[in-house]
């Protein structure tokens, strides 16, 4: 009986320290009402001082009822330094609660800084574990703090508007391109491909986000910037975007195409190992969405054949542009470079090439009807 | 005559007698007729009275003196074996049987009362397309109601007496066609080596029978209904019965018997696949939900959604405690409503999960004691709870949510996969009978020989 009491009490009190153990939880335990959520951030050259940037982080705030409330709550944190860890490590030191990057999807970059030292900072993005490789990279025309801090009438309550933009995730348009953290390094870094960015703007208002032009980045030069028309050609023709709608004038007459499907298929041209010429074969299938004047269906040959003519003016216009400034966002030379044997000189044989590529693009429209009407 | 029978006979009915006493219900009796007595000894309170005048009092008086009313007795279908020893016979009045002593011969006549024998209405695994009525609380009803069912002379009755101080029959019932080998020896040492006091029901003998008495999973399944009885043994199980309970321990079983519900037998396959679907991301739930609750919220909110984990962090603003406490707090709540409403009358149980759940829900929110995320969380632990078919499995699980909250609390998601990690190899290293308990597919012995011919 003695000791049968005596194992009672040593077991309680086992359960007893094990109970007090419970209370200490553990060394990561941190509530989620004692992190702030940042769901973007914004880098801009610094203000003052040649060197540095200036790091604007968008909070997004918890709010008690979302059925009631209407507009979405952020808070921004600002701060100018040497370099984004520093600046992010004493913005840690700005607010009460810790910094949760784990939702952090949208990193916006003023479009001075796209440019080779870019390099530097991108950097940190990569190795900070907590930020997600899929997160999206974007441009910002004007500055970074200023895009980050316009709050769109269509914003709902809860949620981030400028993911939306992005990745087919709430609009779709040929017109935006998506760009993912792991793909900008990998393209950044990638001989023969220069990579791309949507490039994001706001109106006069501040009211409205609009993200409908790319810039094409380069380590050694410049960024350039496509227009929006250059833009729909790339993300249909390279992208594989859906919607893409064309304006045709002929005459008097003006057609608004739908194209349903696209078809894009290139050969690179060498003699010798050098490449002297691309084949470009593109298909496009649809439909007339618009059009001013009456339609007969039995002259649908004659508009493909209109349509085939203007678009393939405008595809080669965007090729010779990025020819002109020695930038290839297409991928034209990592396509080369793969297809061909490997040798010393076989990025250099490229480069040297490229600028004198000639391009034999030839486009083949298919209407299949004129809509639902005659 | 009656001086010859005194010393020798008589006396050992006296002994007999004296031993009952002073039970009220002892009834010894002496029918005399010309030249021939019969000495009765019973237990009023378990015998048939009606059948002992039919069958025994009646044609004593009726039957003409040319017929020897010994061999009339000896004949009877009633006659149970005699065993020897005062002990053993006093047992055997105490089941029920009438003592019948006609000169030197003794004899037993099985003429018991049951009272409780009416068969009950399944209510604990209710299907239903399935039969509506389970059990009875008397053995012999219920071996009635498996011969009704199961027409095979392969299948096999025995019955032993628990050595323990009730006595109670148990049957062992198997068809001897598909019964694994090996598997009823095992059964009947088990059963034979048991060193208890009392066992009243199926339940307890179902956990005396079981290997390791610190058990959390249930090694054998208990069950009321006889279409699960019969679709067990067909599949080379062996099943207990009791006397006096009217559920059957089945033996051995695998984990994933305790997820099946009769009603599987009865509906279209791809009814049955979705609903097992359900049932198992009903179990996950139950298990796991909590503490991914605090694994997420506490340490990984990177999983959620923007928007989740915004509406998450906003329902916790206010909450005193963290993540954890609330968690066990809320839960704790909830298994004592569970609790309650089993215990109360059904009209009560109503009232008590009406002011618990939603009343005391609401005011937990209200007061800021907790989230209202939280409180779909547990609400939804607690229906999945439900979902579960076999109630052994569901307080087993019960209990393991806590573990895991433990682990979660301390290491996160981590711990959640850590938990689960530990809750496989334990549930792998258990064995029912000597079945390995997470077995996949079962299959009866004759399937079983059939693949093996091949």
């Amino acid at each position: 009986m003695k000791h049968k009491s005596s194992f009672a009490i040593k077991s309680f009190g086992v359960i007893f320290m094990l109970g007090t153990v419970i209370l200490l939880s553990g060394c990561a335990f941190k509530d989620i009402d004692k992190r702030l959520f940042v769901s973007a951030i914004g880098v801009d050259p610094a203000v003052n001082g040649e060197e540095g940037y200036k790091v604007t982080l968008k909070v997004a705030l918890p709010f008690g009822a979302i059925k009631e409330t209407t507009k979405p709550n952020f808070t921004y944190l600002s701060k100018e330094g040497e370099s984004i860890g520093e600046i992010i490590r004493m913005l840690e030191t700005h607010a009460d609660k810790v910094l949760e990057f784990g939702q952090m999807k949208t990193i916006v970059i003023h479009e001075d800084l796209l440019t080779d030292h870019m390099k530097t900072f991108m950097d940190y993005f990569i190795r900070r574990g907590d930020i997600q490789f899929i997160a999206y990279v974007a441009g910002a025309k004007s500055s970074a703090e200023e895009i980050l801090k316009v709050q769109p009438d269509t914003e709902a309550p809860a949620s981030v508007s400028m993911f939306n933009f992005f990745g087919d995730t709430g609009t779709e348009s040929p017109y935006i391109t998506t760009t993912y953290l792991f793909q900008f390094r990998r393209d950044f870094f990638t001989e023969g491909l220069n990579a791309v960015l949507p490039l994001i703007e706001t109106n006069k208002d501040q009211t409205e986000l609009i993200v409908n032009k790319t810039i094409v980045v380069d380590k050694k030069k410049d960024p350039l910037t496509l227009d929006h028309v250059e833009t729909k050609y790339y993300n249909t023709l390279f992208r594989g975007a859906n919607g893409f709608s064309y304006k045709v004038k002929n005459g008097d007459k003006r057609l608004l195409l739908n194209i349903s499907r696209v078809k894009m298929n290139y050969q690179i041209i060498t003699k010798n190992n050098v490449p002297q010429a691309i084949d470009m074969d593109v298909k496009m299938v649809g439909v007339i969405g618009e059009s001013d004047k009456t339609l007969s269906i039995a002259k649908l040959d004659e508009y493909n054949h209109f349509a085939s003519k203007e678009v393939k003016k405008k595809i080669l216009g965007l090729l010779n542009r990025m020819q002109e400034h020695q930038v290839d966002p297409f991928g034209f030379g990592l396509h080369y470079r793969a297809t061909h044997l490997s040798h010393d000189h076989l990025a250099e044989t490229w480069q040297q090439a490229y600028p004198d590529l000639k391009f034999n693009v030839n486009v083949e429209v298919k209407l299949q009807s004129t809509g639902t009407i005659q | 005559m009656d001086e010859t029978e005194k010393p020798a006979a008589l006396l050992y009915i006296n002994r007999l007698a004296k031993q009952l006493a002073p039970s009220a219900d002892v009834v010894k009796k002496t029918l005399k007729r010309k030249d021939e007595t019969v000495h009765l000894l019973f237990l009023k309170s378990v015998v048939d009275m009606m059948q002992l005048q039919e069958i025994v009092v009646k044609p004593f008086y009726e039957i003409s003196t040319e017929y020897n009313f010994s061999e009339y007795i000896q004949s009877l279908p009633y006659e149970t074996a005699m065993p020897t020893g005062d002990e053993e016979v006093l047992i055997e009045i105490t089941k029920g049987n009438v003592f019948v002593m006609i000169g030197k011969e003794m004899t037993l006549l099985e003429l018991k009362m049951v009272a409780a024998n009416a068969v009950q209405e399944a209510k604990i695994e209710q299907t239903i397309h399935g039969p509506i009525l389970g059990l009875s609380e008397s053995l012999e009803t219920n071996l009635n109601l498996m011969r009704q069912r199961y027409h095979q002379p392969s299948l096999i009755i025995e019955t032993m007496q628990l050595e323990d101080c009730s006595n109670r029959a148990i049957a062992l019932l198997y068809d001897k066609e598909r019964v694994r080998p090996g598997l009823l020896e095992n059964i009947k040492k088990r059963l034979q080596t048991l060193d208890v006091e009392l066992v009243q029901a199926s339940a307890d003998l179902q956990y005396y029978i079981n290997n390791k008495k610190r058990s959390l999973f249930p090694t054998s399944l208990l069950t009321e209904r006889p279409d699960r009885i019969i679709h067990n043994m067909d599949a080379g199980k062996v099943i207990i019965m009791v006397d006096g309970s009217p559920n059957a321990i089945i033996a051995p079983i695998v984990f994933f018997d305790l997820m099946i519900s009769m009603e599987d037998n009865y509906y279209s396959f791809w009814v049955v696949k979705s609903i097992q679907l359900l049932r198992y991301g009903g179990l996950f739930a139950a298990i796991f939900l909590p503490a991914i609750y605090i694994g997420v919220t506490s340490f990984t909110p990177d999983v959620l959604r923007t928007e989740l984990a915004l509406t998450v962090a906003a329902s916790r603003i206010g909450v005193p405690y963290p993540s954890f406490a609330e968690v066990f707090f809320m839960l704790i709540f909830i298994e004592l409503l569970t609790e309650a409403s089993l215990r109360l009358p059904t009209m009560v149980s109503a009232t008590a999960t009406t002011v618990g759940g939603l009343i005391l829900g609401t005011a937990a929110v209200d007061a800021a004691l907790t989230s209202n995320i939280m409180v779909i969380v547990v609400s939804l632990v607690a229906i999945s709870t439900f979902v579960i078919p076999i109630s052994e499995l569901s307080y087993a699980v019960r209990i393991c949510r806590f573990l895991l909250l433990v682990y979660a609390t301390l290491f996160g998601l981590a711990g959640v996969l850590l938990g689960l990690l530990g809750l496989i190899l334990y549930l792998a290293n258990k064995d029912s009978m000597g079945e390995p308990y997470l077995r996949m597919f079962w299959q009866s012995r004759r399937e079983e020989l059939k693949v093996e011919q091949k």
